[in-house]
């Protein structure tokens, strides 16, 4: 705390924010894009079973309304971004001369945001939650960049799950409570994506996981699947202490600087201050640190990403929507929106090696290495989107923060597009089996198949696929590596980028595998499988054309092929200019590094093409039967291959340490030693109070209250005979007894007495 | 109609139960039906005033006694009858004057052996008498009184109507609750006589700890009896061990009306009464508060996870839960107090509600013993979600109104006010949020094998597991619905609560100037004076723009 | 001359006739009963539970106008003294003593003992009692005391047919006998060294400095232990217990509330009238008294089966709690009048309470027969009222708001917390713990008689004779009212003793 205060004798009185409050109706009003979700939620809740159709009707209704106004919003933000040269809001700050408390300051310069050119200001609307402490906290919408972007992907992805959903879940036993929580995951993710605070931040971040886990849990009759749903939920709950206490340091951090108030949620507040150097730098780290623990829960990173594959025991719309396009991607959003402190935290800028990179890449390599050894086709593509996810992460790690966001969006596409290609196959041959159950599909499925091979391309990376544009900006924004550079970036993140170049390879060889194995070869399944129908094929496509398109919004600066002016359209919207946003170099692209990695990817592919459609193909015609693997592969060869095949096997033995080991301590021995403690030692003694309370009395009653000495009742014994047979017969005459401690008690008191005063 | 509540609203709202019990007393017991018609209409006729009382509430003025009732009661010892309503007080009252009701309403046609509703309802009106007495008590002596009226008519309800085990748990409740209130006792009495206050009213009390200057070690002293008194009614850590008894015994009505109310008196106590009262011997008391809260939050959990018994697991989800309240209040902060409110009310909420459930689950499977449970979502899907919500909302899930208990604790523990160790507090936090997830683990594993997979054969074909019957749905409902409300918009309860708070920690201001030294107070902000909270001027948005 | 001398030397006191008023009347009821006995024999017997009823209630009249009349009367150079003290007391007293007679009526009627003989002595001990409540000299204690003793020992064995309460009677008067001895030598001490009888005369001789002898201290003691033995405190207690079980119930609720309250009388007057400066003396004799008393009075009750015994004991405890104000009550005069107060409201109110409890036992008991307490269990299903009766009294007496016996115990705890001493402090933390060891055997007893089955087999509802109901109605409605509007006692109870010893 002290040490903040000394932070201010900097002489600002006040930063500009890079937010205002005017702009178009729809930048204003975004509050009904999560609104209108929530009402279908409720809607379908009470009528959905009334409805003709079970309530979908209702939930794809309100996504087509959301998902229109979220392209308003766009093209709104587009203007806006360009032509809007209205007042800029600033913060007024605690400082030597307490001066004016004005809430307008004057018009922030960002001269050095140059190769933007203009600020973007972000367009913020607020009102009063409620009130505590002193302090009024506001709920309220922050449209910018980020924002919109999300705000398109996550309605677009949503819509079109719902309509593959109708056919894909029809006739489910719980179809209605499918398409409530669908419309109110919307509502949580749509309201995450514009939050204006980290508490509102924090309050839509759990939303969104409480629907993962009903989703998860959809069909909870069976154990594995709730299982499934409590560890997910379990898993992002330990991340999540770490953005309730980051959240809470950030909060009082920045209340530091911020006069009559003692604390502040605000998202650009807290940016503006932590960009601008005025928060302590240790303050930002620890924040940093416990907000990225909630990052490796929510975006499955290494090693809190394990709840991740169980996840895909929920139905698979639900896989392609949650699990892959939009919520675990809110770590990786999370981490955009407060770049400042992470920025500013893991100083980003000028370093070699960070936290954040290191996770990212980290988790980049043991997602596509995991997504090597699964049979089940959505676990393939779960350790995709882990390894994916990855990438993100690193590029924020690295300070590509464009592209981090640019193959957020694109993955987003193409990822959703598999995961419903893997479900339409699955759709018709009743499993996710590959090796059991799948191959040779390509003949009765095209439509699934050409989608299903756009969407691998472009996860691959191959140009001019999505994937490629956007992990291509990854490895320039590394910071390059000699003449691969990509130079000036914010540092020179070499490991990073060679980490990003295996991953390239690996994935390209594991999606390639995972194609053979579903399309290629002889059917290996029972019944006869079908094309699914349209309203399946029909967002595949939807899909798959933007995995090949996507790409194109942001052309690398010195792209000669196109015009200037088709250049960083996504980078120019989406990355925020403003106060509120660090000063973040971008590494130029290189020619060099973009064939390069094309080659990687390419080597990978040959790699894996060599071996599943030449070897195995070999092999499976002499056999006669469709193999799915060499009968003397590597593995059974080399004993290396088979111990790092079982520790992929055994997902690095992750969740025997969990399951196994953790939980299973807590959940026994402790909770057990906490139980019997309490009954045995704490209750325990209570009783122990009463009993000896009793015990004590008894022996009182007995020895000395009824009978002082055994010698007077002897004495008085003998004495009382004389007395009438009566008295006798009855009771020994005590009358002796009392008579002795009477008389005795009254000299003892006295001489007691006597002696003491 | 506003004078006439002024004068009489609280007291009429105290003594209505009284009134209906005793007409109930005149009535002989064969007479059920009128029993429980009137019974229904003195709590709801309560309810009525309560809601009048929020009604002609000035909330804009929370931090004043409002509807104040001056009368001398016993001049013998300057005890007066003084009533008034205030921020703090209201949402507890107002929790009260609902849960009665509803108590009446589920135990409509299902009373616990021995049924005999007449003696069981008259103990509840007797009970709200209590309950709402000592909320609204402004003077130490009424608050002692009603403080112990609660006692009786719980005891009875163990006692007789309880399970098995009921005479052991009736009777560990009323010792354990008598020997702090009794220890309680002397230091108010103690406190009186030290301040040498011309009566007992708070106010009069309280300026005379800060005229007269009572010295530290007495305050120190006093505040340890208050301390057993309250926190053995919270209860916590290490004084809850009556709880899981008196809970896993009571009959439904009454573990809901224990978890609900009761437990809030502690609280309430510490609020109302401790910390106001002697903020210096809060200053030295708070941190070991702060560590049994932590201990408690922790305790509470691992205990949870090893039950076997639904209700008992609700019971030590209790000692968590109050845990979460204390930790707040033990930060001394009007955030964290604020939170510790909050927190009362939902806890009264959900844990009620969450007994409800249990009561009903247990009508229907004739047992708690969660191994033997499962698949309830299939032969009572209703029931199920309700237990699922209430799960959720009682593991602090964002939007419902656990969360809005929990958060801000911890969010202050961060920042206790000044005078307390910050690191330690820091270390409670984080010990706190690790309380979070453990919450998570044993709601969601009871949840799992209660609600989830599929019915157990031994009750696979049970006609007598329906869903949710009317009686249930017009209990339960008001209750969600609340949840639900104040998860949205908390300010339901700050409104009321914030101002009352702000002012009830005023004397910590002087108290803390005096330990800093000059040119401290010079640096110190006005608004860190207790860490939190500015309290020189009209308060500020914290998030601008 | 001689004449002369004779009639200057014999002087008639002055006296002062309103102010025996009470004492007179009570004297000539019990002359009437013995008469009425005398010549009507058997026919006479049937009114003379009203008739000695009535009595008490025409004692009343006097004692109201004297109270309205509100002026203190000091009679025989101040030997015997009528102000709101004694006024208040005698109130109680004639109070317990109806309710008493109440509770007789149907016991003795049933055991068919004599009758009129038993209501002659229970006016007799009466009689001792209104006159305690105003001596203020040695010898004139001394007289009531054994005025309201030899009555209750003869009372006490009235069961003449049961050898137990012959015991009890043989019992209690050896032991009486005793304690009166011990008394009687304490107090030839006192006049030894003070050289005068009457109290505030030992008083001055005391400031005259005759305080520091240890023949003084002697005498204290002998007294205090006397008057110990009568209230029942530890060690002086032991008789309580058999002699309360042999004893007719009625004449254990006589002694327990009645006789003991008269021995309050005595030891109030002595110690604030007679030393009320040696506090250095008595207050450490009356903590330790006071202590014992509770502590042992409610660990032993713990283990009883027998309800009277059980309510002897308890009452051991109560006489604790009764007299640990007065261990403080040398603190300052404030205190000093704190403390009387307070024991006298605990009197009353512990007269209310404790006679109510006794009436339900004798009901219950003549119902199943048996004092143990296993047989009061279930009571709810055939008693359900005398259940709630009995539920009332007993949380009253482990002191529970709202019923009377909190504002009793609030009271002391008042004294003992407000005294500013830490040997008050003390006491107090020592009786609050009690107060808890306390409520274990009376909610125990509650419990029983709610939530176990009953032992027996008939359900049908007990019937209760109008005598008793009345009985009962008194007390329920005293211990509520005190409890709930304490005003009412409190207003009466603000006495002072002071004025004369200082």
């Amino acid at each position: 705390m002290i040490d903040l205060l000394a932070a201010t004798t900097s002489s600002v009185t006040s930063i500009p924010l890079g937010i205002t409050k005017e702009g178009n109706w729809f930048l204003q009003n975004a509050w009904l894009i999560p609104l209108i979700p929530a009402l279908s939620f409720v809607g379908i809740l009470f009528f959905g079973k009334r409805l003709p159709r079970g309530g979908s009707e209702l939930g794809i209704a309100a996504l087509l309304i959301v998902f229109l106004l979220s392209i308003c919003t766009g093209f709104a933000w587009m203007d806006h971004r360009d032509n809007f040269h209205g007042e800029e809001i600033s913060q007024t700050l605690i400082s030597s001369e307490h001066g004016e408390h004005g809430e307008h300051g004057e018009h922030g310069e960002h001269g050095e945001h140059g190769e933007h050119g203009e600020p973007s200001l972000a367009v913020v609307n607020t009102a009063t939650w409620f009130i505590t402490g002193g302090v009024e906290f506001s709920v309220g919408t922050l449209v910018d960049g980020p924002a919109v972007m999300m705000l398109f992907v996550v309605t677009l992805v949503s819509l079109l799950v719902h309509i593959y959903s109708t056919d894909y879940v029809a006739g489910d036993r719980r179809f209605t409570h499918f398409f409530a929580f669908l419309s109110l995951f919307s509502s949580s993710m749509l309201l995450l994506v514009i939050s204006e605070n980290t508490l509102q931040l924090l309050v839509s971040w759990e939303l969104v996981g409480l629907c993962s886990f009903a989703l998860i849990g959809h069909w909870w009759e069976e154990k594995d699947n709730s299982n499934a749903a409590l560890k997910a939920f379990l898993t992002n709950r330990v991340g999540d202490m770490g953005l309730l206490i980051g959240v809470t340091i950030l909060f009082f951090a920045s209340g530091e600087m911020i006069p009559d108030s003692f604390g502040s949620f605000s998202i650009v507040t807290t940016n503006a201050l932590a960009s601008s150097g005025l928060l302590s730098h240790s303050t930002l780290l620890i924040a940093a640190c416990c907000l990225m623990a909630a990052v490796m829960s929510k975006s499955g990173q290494f090693f809190l990403h394990t709840w991740l594959p169980d996840a895909m025991a929920g139905p698979t719309p639900v896989s392609a929507l949650i699990h892959a396009a939009t919520m675990v991607v809110a770590g990786v959003f999370m981490i955009a929106r407060l770049y400042g402190v992470f920025f500013e935290g893991f100083s980003i800028g000028g370093s070699s090696i960070n936290l954040m990179a290191l996770i990212g890449g980290f988790t980049t390599l043991v997602g596509a290495c995991l997504a090597f050894v699964q049979r089940d086709i959505k676990k393939v593509l779960a350790y995709s989107t882990i390894s994916q996810l990855g990438y993100m992460v690193m590029a924020l790690g690295v300070g590509a923060w464009t592209a981090a966001m640019f193959h957020l969006f694109t993955h987003a596409f193409f990822k959703a597009c598999l995961f419903l290609g893997s479900g339409s196959v699955a759709h018709s041959v009743h499993s996710f089996d590959m090796k059991s159950d799948m191959g040779g599909l390509r003949k009765v499925m095209p439509q699934t198949f050409r989608t299903f091979i756009i969407g691998s391309i472009a996860l691959a990376g191959l140009p001019p696929f999505a994937g490629f544009w956007s992990k291509d900006e990854i490895l320039a924004g590394t910071g390059g590596w000699g003449i691969l550079g990509g130079t000036n970036g914010n540092g020179s993140y070499t490991f990073m980028l060679i980490m990003g170049m295996i991953t390239a390879a690996l994935t390209a060889a594991y999606m390639t595998r995972c194609v053979y194995l579903t399309f290629f070869g002889e059917f290996r399944g029972h019944g006869h499988p079908h094309e699914s129908g349209p309203r399946i094929t029909i967002p595949l496509w939807i899909l798959a054309v933007l995995a090949i398109f996507a790409g194109f919004l942001n052309l690398p600066k010195g792209f000669q092929l196109v015009p200037k002016s088709l250049q960083e359209r996504f980078g120019h919207y989406v990355e925020p200019v403003a106060g509120y946003f660090p000063e973040i170099a971008h590494a130029t692209p290189s020619w060099s590094l973009a064939i390069v990695s094309t080659i990687v990817v390419i080597a990978g592919i040959s790699l894996a093409w060599n071996y599943y459609f030449v070897k195995v193909e070999k092999a499976s015609k002499e056999s006669g039967k469709s193999l799915t693997e060499l009968p003397d592969g590597l593995t059974t060869r080399l004993t290396l291959a088979r111990m790092g095949h079982t520790l992929l096997v055994n997902k690095y033995y992750l969740d025997h340490l969990y399951t196994g080991i953790i939980t299973r301590a807590v959940k026994e021995p402790i909770a057990e030693l906490a139980y019997r403690s309490n009954q045995e030692i704490l209750d325990r003694t209570v009783d122990t109070f009463g009993r000896t309370a009793v015990k004590i009395g008894q022996l009182n009653y007995e020895k000395i209250d009824q009978n002082l000495v055994d010698g007077f009742v002897n004495a008085s014994g003998r004495i009382s005979s004389d007395s009438g047979e009566e008295l006798r017969k009855i009771q020994s005459g005590k009358v002796q007894s009392y008579a002795a401690i009477l008389f005795a008690a009254a000299t003892i008191l006295a001489g007691l007495l006597i002696v003491i005063v | 109609m506003d004078n006439l509540l002024d004068s009489w609203g609280l007291t009429v709202a105290t003594f209505s139960p009284l009134v209906g019990a005793l007409v109930m007393f005149l009535i002989p017991k064969e007479k059920e039906y009128e029993h429980k018609i009137i019974a229904l209409i003195t709590s709801l006729w309560v309810a009525f005033v309560g809601l009048m009382l929020l009604i002609w509430f000035d909330l804009d003025a929370t931090e004043k006694l409002q509807y104040v009732v001056d009368k001398s009661w016993i001049d013998a010892i300057h005890s007066r009858y003084v009533v008034g309503l205030d921020g703090i007080s209201l949402p507890l009252l107002l929790l009260t004057v609902l849960i009665v009701p509803l108590c009446i309403v589920y135990s409509w046609n299902h009373f616990p052996d021995p049924k005999n509703p007449k003696t069981f309802l008259i103990l509840i009106l007797v009970l709200e008498t209590g309950m709402i007495g000592t909320f609204v008590a402004q003077d130490m002596v009424l608050f002692f009184v009603f403080f112990e009226v609660v006692l009786l008519p719980m005891f009875f309800m163990i006692a007789v109507w309880g399970g098995p085990n009921r005479k052991y748990a009736s009777l560990k409740f009323f010792l354990y609750t008598l020997f702090g209130s009794a220890l309680m006792l002397v230091s108010f009495l103690s406190l009186f006589f030290l301040t040498g206050a011309e009566s007992f009213v708070f106010s009069e009390i309280a300026d005379n700890v800060v005229a007269n200057a009572v010295s530290r070690t007495a305050q120190l002293w006093i505040f340890g009896g208050m301390f057993l008194g309250f926190g053995i009614k919270v209860p916590m850590f290490p004084f809850h061990t009556w709880l899981p008894d008196a809970h896993t015994e009571a009959p439904t009505v009454g573990s809901v009306i224990l978890a609900a109310v009761l437990l809030k008196l502690g609280t309430y106590g510490f609020v109302r009464i401790a910390i106001p009262l002697l903020p210096d011997a809060a200053v030295e008391w708070a941190p070991w508060i702060g560590l049994l809260a932590v201990i408690g939050i922790i305790y509470g959990a691992f205990c949870c996870l090893a039950q076997t018994d639904m209700k008992r697991l609700i019971a030590f989800s209790s000692v968590a839960h109050m845990g979460f309240v204390m930790l707040g209040i033990s930060t001394l902060t009007d955030f964290g107090i604020n939170a510790a409110i909050m927190g009362m009310v939902a806890h009264g909420l959900i844990t009620g509600m969450l007994f409800f459930l249990a009561g009903s689950m247990k009508e229907r499977y004739h047992t708690l013993e969660i191994k033997r449970l499962g698949g309830l979502l299939v032969q009572a899907p209703k029931m199920g979600w309700v237990l699922g919500f209430c799960a959720m909302a009682s593991l602090g899930l964002p939007g419902l109104a656990g969360f809005w208990g929990e958060f801000p604790a911890i969010l202050s523990a961060y920042n206790p006010a000044n005078g307390l160790p910050v690191e330690i507090f820091r270390t409670f936090m984080v010990i706190a949020a690790l309380g979070t997830v453990l919450a998570a683990g044993y709601l969601l594993w009871l949840l799992q094998r209660s609600a989830f997979g599929t019915p157990k054969e031994e009750f696979a074909e049970d006609p007598n597991i329906h869903d949710a019957t009317k009686t249930e749905w017009v209990a339960w409902a008001p209750l969600l619905a609340l949840i639900l409300a104040i998860g949205i918009y908390p300010n339901l309860v700050f409104r009321a609560t914030d101002a009352a708070v702000d002012a009830s920690l005023t004397p910590c201001l002087t108290i803390d100037v005096d330990e800093l030294t000059h040119e401290e107070i010079e640096s110190v902000h006005c608004s860190e004076v207790y860490g939190l909270g500015n309290h020189d001027s009209d308060h500020h948005t914290a998030s601008k723009g | 001359m001689s004449t002369n001398l004779m009639i200057v030397a014999f002087e008639r006191p002055a006296i002062d006739w309103h102010a025996v008023a009470p004492e007179i009347v009570l004297l000539s009821v019990g002359v009437l009963i013995t008469l009425l006995d005398i010549l009507f024999l058997e026919k006479a017997r049937p009114y003379m539970a009203a008739l000695s009823g009535l009595g008490i209630l025409a004692t009343a009249i006097p004692l109201l106008t004297l109270g309205i009349d509100g002026t203190e009367r000091v009679l025989f150079d101040g030997a015997y003294v009528v102000d709101n003290f004694s006024l208040v007391l005698k109130a109680i007293f004639l109070l317990a003593g109806y309710v008493v007679i109440l509770l007789s009526t149907n016991y003795i009627v049933d055991g068919d003992y004599w009758e009129s003989e038993y209501y002659g002595l229970l006016l007799a001990s009466l009689m001792g009692m209104i006159m305690m409540a105003s001596s203020r000299d040695l010898i004139s204690v001394f007289v009531a005391l054994e005025l309201l003793s030899i009555p209750a020992y003869l009372m006490v064995a009235w069961r003449k047919r049961d050898p137990k309460s012959n015991e009890a009677g043989l019992k209690y008067y050896l032991m009486g006998v005793f304690a009166s001895a011990v008394m009687l030598y304490g107090m030839s001490l006192l006049f030894g060294v003070s050289g005068t009888t009457v109290l505030s005369e030992i008083a001055d001789s005391i400031d005259a400095g005759n305080g520091s002898s240890s023949v003084m201290t002697l005498g204290i003691v002998f007294v205090v232990a006397g008057f110990a033995f009568k209230v029942s405190a530890v060690p002086f207690h032991t008789w309580a217990p058999d002699v309360y079980e042999g004893a007719p119930t009625p004449v254990t609720a006589f002694l327990s509330v009645a006789s003991k309250a008269a021995g309050f009388v005595a030891l109030l007057a002595l110690i604030f009238v007679g030393f009320y400066e040696l506090s250095n003396i008595w207050e450490p004799l009356i903590w330790i008294l006071a202590a014992l008393s509770m502590t042992v009075g409610n660990l032993v009750a713990l283990r009883q089966t027998n309800i009277v015994r059980l309510m002897a004991y308890s009452g051991v405890a109560q006489t604790g709690f009764m007299i640990a104000p007065l261990a403080v009550a040398g603190h300052s005069l404030s205190t000093g009048d704190q403390a009387l107060s307070a024991i006298v409201t605990y009197l009353a109110i512990y007269a209310a309470m404790n006679l109510g409890a006794f009436a339900v036992i004798i009901t219950l008991a003549r119902r199943t027969g048996s004092a143990e307490i296993d047989s009061f269990s279930g009571a709810f299903h055939f008693a359900p009222g005398l259940t709630v009766a009995m539920t009332i009294f007993l949380f009253s007496l482990a002191g529970i708001p709202p019923l009377g016996g909190w504002f009793a115990k609030f009271e002391v705890f008042r004294v003992l917390a407000t005294s500013g001493e830490t040997w008050g402090y003390l006491l107090a933390v020592v009786a609050a713990i009690n107060s808890v060891i306390a409520l274990f055997y009376y909610a125990t007893i509650a419990r029983k008689m709610w939530a176990d089955d009953p032992s027996e087999k008939d359900l049908n509802n007990i019937e209760v004779t109008p005598s008793l109901v009345s009985a009962l109605a008194i007390c329920v409605l005293v211990t509520l009212l005190f409890g709930i509007f304490p005003q009412l006692v409190a207003r009466f109870t603000e006495v002072s003793l002071l004025a004369f010893g200082v």
